[in-house]
């Protein structure tokens, strides 16, 4: 009987702790084992360098990019059920979306605005991510996944942009998709693959829905999980060299291998797998350094990434609606017909040089923004913003920058009927 | 850090609260409850007491699917008393739905029936409007994106609102009972008649095409206005047709407004397609075209051999020529005055004109109408006919009687007619110009008038004496400037290089280079520069003008330019005679030969010219 009553009384704390294998941690072998034990947290390192911590390094960009993709999965999955990719119906089930499902409004403007967020986002961690110097060794392939990946959420926002079947996607996807066709020899194949016919229809729909809804969004999911992976891999995030620079140190000589350098710090410990993990990162024992533990320090960075993010689409998502212009109609192109934001700075190229400006220059572009790790070798300047050593690496990329940036308002704003340059006052 | 997280909590948590209020408190609910209060007490019988006692408030629709594509009709939804007679008086949306006896509504012993039940036709076949939608605004289409906003009984949030009182009203909704009454005669849809009459009487079917009614292709295709354009820019296009257009050469008709009521609603019915007819007989419709369309609505009339005139004069009236054109009292104000038609023109040049209206001046504005050839013969035997000499009185009388219209009554050639007359009349205020050509020159210009253009030659009706004087009182009136001696200028009397495909070549490599920044590559006057200049650049490709020419004044005008024209001499700029002789040549190879203008039987002269 007691045995019951004792079994009964244990019951809640047995189930709870055999979810959780750990209470809330209060010491340093506890706060290791949290993060090592669990599932979800188990991406973390147990320690994390000062520096990863500095809001004003990072700004959270990359945190911001994966909630934005977090929230758009969570929000896509929902209007799925709502949505069906044919055109006779689709433009209807946004006027259902908008009229009688229930939160069917919020949720489509939250996943609109996310998606135009996380082209932002993902851009701007980008540029930090150049301006830090940060896809310097060991990261150069980080940042070849990282440029694959902006890509891949450019391309993911464009396929969306043709779901609600109105206007403004329809001829946003015919200028988007003809611009594919300026490239040489194959444009026009190209063209006809992503649309399935001639002209954006039936066809297009479907495939652009596909795409959207499985295809783009597990390679997106694959390619993060290898960015995140590689991260860890790499030693953490990029920081300052000198943060490194400690008198135990032994420096491997340049051109030899970096094999075991951690057992160079302390030669009477033994490594297990840990010690092939490549860097200088490799801690053990109460070595002193500049990191602190993931918990709670890291985690509440996250999660405070978390609520501004969600709290910015939330209120973006209750006062502004998405847009959902007439239905579509190929026979009554606007004038000017433009294509997404982001595909503007293309247009506007495009305007200028059909080759050069749809395909040339961005091909341009993506190549020199892949190669940029392996032609620029140097490892000064790393983990800095705007570090004096990079000066002219930094002063190119922002001259590019600014220069595309221009481009996309010029297209956005001061573009009308037939191309003409107009005023927006 | 922690108060952070704890304000990002509670906006998060402040934004749900929002939203599930919105998702909650509907503006339908409010309406529906209000509804059921209002019957419970209005309720006298068991059975409507019954009716109302377990009703909750939920979304109502009708779906439709016996009217075109599916419709979901979810008006009811906040109307919900429209089918209840009981809320007659009441105020929207909990008014009743009136019963009318126009509607076709009757009464069965003591309750009224409709003739069109919602359950079968729903709201949007007769109102238009969104039938998803649950909001006012989108539902009654203040959605400036909404193609079909309710019709008249709304104003959309970008109506122009100087139109504002005219789009309202029941009328504008036969434009869609006529989407199933379609024959013309039907008590219910007067007004889409009446507009249908206008289209034809104001001639618009000229110019504007409707599969089935008509085939013009100057203008814009209406055969789906009713779905593309909104009443209120229909409205202004018909009212001022530049209004949104710069560039529109449709004719602004001063209509009343009845006028362009009955016509907007006439075009908002056409939508290509009406639910009243059977896809056969949309096959047939696009199958038939040209001259058969126009016939079912503008009949034929057979004219008796011996009474051509007067049946001419009959169908000049008949087919409201004057819509456009002045012929006596009756002004269009639009189009070339016909008063002394039988003085200027011949009846053969009419016929071919009215076959082809650009075989004779290929930038006429006037659309080719599709009547037999017997009724052309004989409307341009009445029009020949018309020889009564105006009485000439002093020159400013002759001026105000035969020139203002086009040159305007200041003289600078802003008559009323004239935006729509390519290339536009002459403005007789530029001394520049004036005072560069002869007077002998001008004078043969008024009895002899301009080939390929609008000015005609008041040769039979002014006597040299009268030309004369007319010209004094433009010269002392419009330009002014006291004339001064021309200089002498040396150009060849003839071209001194013979025309072959090598002289072509050369003329044409030059023109490109030189000339085409206005006269455009295709010589046809619409050069990329041609739209900031005033006269316009001449269309070298209208044959009547440029045979008209001699090549001593062809040089003359290369040579030294046209003065008071963007016309820049080019002899400054070291063309030599030879040059000038390739252009002549090259501009003589683009038009039909002279030979062939000078006879009158040429169907497509300047056949390359200008699409308008």
């Amino acid at each position: 009987m007691s045995t019951l009553t004792r079994t009964l009384k244990g019951l809640p704390g047995n189930i709870w702790s055999s979810i959780f294998r750990n209470p809330l941690p209060q010491n340093d072998v506890e706060r290791s084992a949290t993060s090592f034990t669990n599932f979800f947290l188990h991406i973390h390192p147990v320690k994390v360098h000062k520096n990863t911590l500095r809001p004003i390094y990072t700004l959270g960009l990359g945190l911001f990019s994966l909630f934005l993709f977090v929230v758009l999965v969570l929000t896509g999955i929902l209007l799925m059920f709502y949505y069906v990719p044919s055109t006779a119906q689709a433009y209807n089930r946004m006027l259902d979306l908008r009229g009688s499902v229930a939160f069917g409004t919020v949720l489509r403007n939250m996943h609109r605005w996310s998606a135009h967020g996380m082209v932002a986002v993902v851009f701007l961690h980008l540029c930090r991510v150049f301006f830090t110097g940060s896809y310097k060794r060991p990261r150069e392939f980080n940042w070849v996944i990282g440029v694959v990946l902006f890509l891949l959420t450019l391309f993911l926002s464009f396929t969306g942009y043709l779901l609600p079947w109105d206007q403004l996607a329809f001829w946003a996807i015919t200028v988007g998709t003809s611009i594919a066709g300026y490239a040489p020899v194959i444009g026009e194949q190209l063209r006809f693959l992503l649309l399935g016919d001639v002209n954006v229809g039936q066809e297009a729909l479907l495939r652009f829905y596909v795409l959207h809804v499985a295809v783009l969004p597990a390679i997106l999911t694959l390619l993060i999980s290898i960015h995140f992976w590689r991260i860890r891999k790499d030693g953490g995030l990029s920081r300052p060299a000198e943060a490194e620079v400690r008198p135990a140190l032994v420096v491997s000589a340049p051109g030899a291998p970096v094999t075991v350098k951690a057992v160079a710090l302390e030669p009477n410990k033994t490594y297990g797998l840990q010690g092939l993990v490549r860097g200088p990162l490799v801690k053990t024992g109460n070595v002193p350094d500049q990191s602190v533990f993931s918990w709670p320090n890291l985690l509440l960075a996250e999660l405070f990434v978390f609520v501004v993010t969600l709290s910015i689409i939330l209120v973006l998502a209750l006062v502004f609606d998405a847009p959902l212009e007439e239905p579509a109609n190929a026979l009554h192109p606007p004038n000017p017909a433009k294509a997404p934001w982001y595909f503007l700075g293309l247009q506007e190229m495009v305007s200028y040089s059909a080759f050069w400006g749809g395909v040339g220059v961005p091909g341009i572009y993506v190549l020199l923004l892949m190669i940029t790790p392996y032609i620029d070798r140097s490892t000064k300047g790393v983990g800095k913003w705007f570090s004096k050593e990079r000066l002219l690496a930094n002063t190119i990329f922002l001259t590019f920058l600014l220069v595309n940036l221009g481009f996309i308002v010029i297209g956005t704003f001061f573009r009308g009927p037939n191309w003409s340059f107009v005023t927006p006052w | 850090m922690r108060l952070a997280l704890t304000i990002g909590a509670l906006v998060i948590l402040a934004i749900h609260g929002a939203v599930f209020y919105n998702q909650f408190f509907h503006d339908w609910e409010r309406h529906q409850t209000a509804y059921f209060d209002q019957a419970r007490g209005l309720a006298k019988t068991d059975a409507e007491r019954a009716a109302v006692a377990d009703r909750s408030p939920r979304i109502e629709q009708h779906i439709i699917l016996n009217f075109g594509e599916e419709r979901v009709d979810r008006c009811t939804t906040c109307h919900i008393a429209s089918d209840d007679p009981r809320f007659e008086k009441y105020a929207h949306p909990l008014k009743s739905h009136p019963y009318s006896a126009a509607l076709g509504d009757y009464q069965k012993g003591a309750r009224s029936e409709r003739r069109h039940k919602f359950s079968e036709f729903g709201c949007t076949v007769c109102h238009d409007g969104q039938g998803r939608g649950l909001e006012p605004e989108y539902a009654h289409g203040n959605d400036e994106y909404w193609p079909t906003p309710l019709l008249g009984s709304v104003i959309q949030a970008n109506w122009r609102h100087k139109y504002d009182s005219f789009l309202k009203g029941k009328v504008f909704m036969e434009a869609n009972c006529a989407q199933c009454h379609t024959d013309d005669n039907f008590a219910g849809t007067a007004t889409v008649r009446r507009g249908k009459d206008l289209f034809f009487s104001k001639n618009c079917f000229g110019c504007h095409r409707i599969e089935g009614l008509s085939d013009g292709t100057i203008g814009p295709d209406l055969t789906e206005a009713g779905t593309k354009f909104k009443v209120d820019y229909l409205w202004e296009s018909i009212d001022d047709p530049r209004a949104n257009s710069a560039t529109s050469v449709m004719p602004r008709y001063n209509l009343p407004s009845d006028d362009i009521r009955a016509m907007v609603i006439f075009l908002k019915s056409r939508k290509g397609s009406n639910l009243g007819e059977t896809a056969l007989q949309r096959f047939r419709l696009h199958q038939a075209g040209g001259a058969e369309l126009i016939q079912t609505t503008v009949k034929p009339v057979t004219v008796a051999p011996g009474r051509e005139r007067d049946a001419g004069e009959n169908l000049v009236k008949d087919r409201h020529c004057t819509a456009c054109h002045k012929l006596g009292p009756d002004d269009g104000g639009i189009a070339p005055d016909l008063t002394y038609e039988g003085l200027i023109k011949d009846s053969a040049w009419l016929q071919t004109h009215f076959e082809n209206p650009r075989s004779r001046e290929p930038d006429s504005n006037m659309p080719g109408f599709r009547y037999t050839t017997a009724e052309f013969g004989a409307m341009s035997m009445y029009l020949a006919g018309l020889k009564t000499l105006p009485s000439v009185g002093s020159p400013a009388e002759t001026y105000k009687n035969l020139c203002e219209r086009c040159h305007g009554e200041k003289g600078d050639g802003q008559g009323k007619i004239a935006i729509y007359l390519d290339p536009y009349p002459r403005d007789l205020t530029k001394a520049g110009f004036m005072n560069s050509k002869s007077y002998d020159r001008l004078v043969k210009s008024i009895r002899e008038g301009i080939g390929g253009t609008s000015m005609p030659a008041w040769g039979n009706i002014l006597n040299d004496q009268q030309a004369r004087a007319v010209l004094d009182y433009v010269l002392t009136t419009f330009t002014k400037e006291p004339r001064r001696e021309l200089k002498a200028r040396t150009v060849p009397a003839s071209n001194p290089v013979a025309s072959s495909a090598d002289s072509i070549a050369r003329g044409q490599a030059m023109f490109v280079q030189r000339c085409s920044g206005c006269h455009g590559t295709k010589a046809d006057g619409k050069g990329p520069n041609s739209v900031d200049i005033q006269p316009r650049p001449r269309n070298l490709r209208n044959s009547f003008f440029v045979n008209s020419l001699d090549d001593h004044r062809l040089f003359e005008s290369i040579l030294y330019g046209v003065q008071g024209t963007a016309m820049p001499p080019w002899i400054d700029y070291g063309l030599s005679n030879n040059d000038v002789g390739d252009l002549v040549n090259f501009i003589h190879s683009l038009n039909v030969p002279p030979a062939k203008t000078a006879q009158r039987e040429v169907r497509e002269g300047g056949s390359n010219a200008g699409s308008n």
